[in-house]
């Protein structure tokens, strides 16, 4: 198995290009590539644990488990909150949580190696900092909601559902584009 | 025979340590992509990128045959995988919310 060998692959052609661009921001690699390579770790996720990946339940369980602390009673008592509670472990000792601490770190090394990480808010040349940073909290709110109203994002839904042909998810998944597209003439100005 | 977890290959402690390895592919390859820029992954709807329809649906093809294959060869067990099931009203309108909120937001 190569996998290991094509992200070198990837990152030294990048790095290359870092140095001779005096430390300018690398291009990104390519989607198809990158798409392969997705594909081939998402089947390693089925092969080992008979499961996919995402990452939405992991802020779930991350709510559960502030809930349970200051208030177990009434964790215990509501059934969204006590799903994630049987077992008799912190609702935090969970695949999704851990993956997506993961892909936290695994971000951030990719970032890092190519010179992208920075402190910056990204957004059009038409848009203020701070409406920006409020649309981002309001969309915030609809996407954690959406994805727990229908039990999973893109990564869970979308991607894991759609490979496995699950029905629901490919509806899911074309319904995200219906709600993108019928939104994203009214926030031109976000980003244009 | 897959899902090594399944036929109790290695144990739930484990099973965390794994979860941590596949994160970190996971995230690595997500923003070798470019996708940890809100506008490059917004511009699709701006008909002016398509990286993340090209990776999504890559990767869904990659996989989708990764599975029949291994399921044709018998290295994996399909019965044991976990299916999502569908709720369809839920799920049309999460999905409707989430496209709403990806473009508001920036996801």
């Amino acid at each position: 198995m190569n996998l290991e060998d094509s992200h070198e692959g990837i990152a030294k052609a990048q790095y290359m290009e870092t140095k001779g661009g005096k430390g300018m921001k690398t291009r990104y690699a390519n989607p198809y590539v990158v798409g392969a390579l997705l594909g081939l770790v998402l089947l390693f996720s089925f092969y080992t644990m008979g499961r996919g990946l995402g990452s939405s339940s992991s802020f779930a369980r991350i709510a559960t488990a502030g809930v349970n602390l200051v208030a177990p009673g009434h964790a215990a008592a509501n059934p969204y909150y006590a799903k994630y509670l049987r077992g008799g472990r912190s609702p935090l000792m969970a695949w999704l949580v851990f993956l997506t601490m993961g892909a936290g770190l695994g971000g951030l090394f990719s970032a890092f190696i190519s010179n992208r990480v920075k402190g910056e808010v990204i957004r059009g040349p038409n848009i203020g900092v701070s409406v920006r940073l409020w649309l981002a909290l309001f969309g915030g709110i609809l996407s954690g909601f959406a994805a727990r109203l229908a039990r999973g994002c893109t990564s869970g839904q979308a991607l894991t559902g759609a490979s496995e042909l699950a029905f629901g998810s490919w509806v899911f998944m074309f319904c995200i584009f219906a709600g993108a597209y019928a939104t994203a003439y009214f926030l031109r100005k976000e980003w244009q | 025979m897959g899902p090594l977890y399944k036929f109790g290959w290695f144990d739930f402690a484990y099973s965390l340590q794994l979860a941590g390895l596949i994160g970190v592919l996971f995230g690595f390859l997500l923003e070798r992509a470019g996708f940890g820029n809100a506008r490059k992954l917004v511009a699709i709807f701006y008909l002016k990128d398509f990286a993340v329809l090209k990776v999504m649906f890559t990767a869904i093809v990659v996989c989708m045959l990764g599975l029949l294959f291994f399921s044709v060869f018998g290295w994996i067990d399909l019965s044991k995988i976990y299916l999502l099931p569908t709720y369809i009203w839920p799920q049309i309108v999460g999905g409707f919310v989430l496209g709403m909120g990806f473009v508001i937001g920036g996801y």
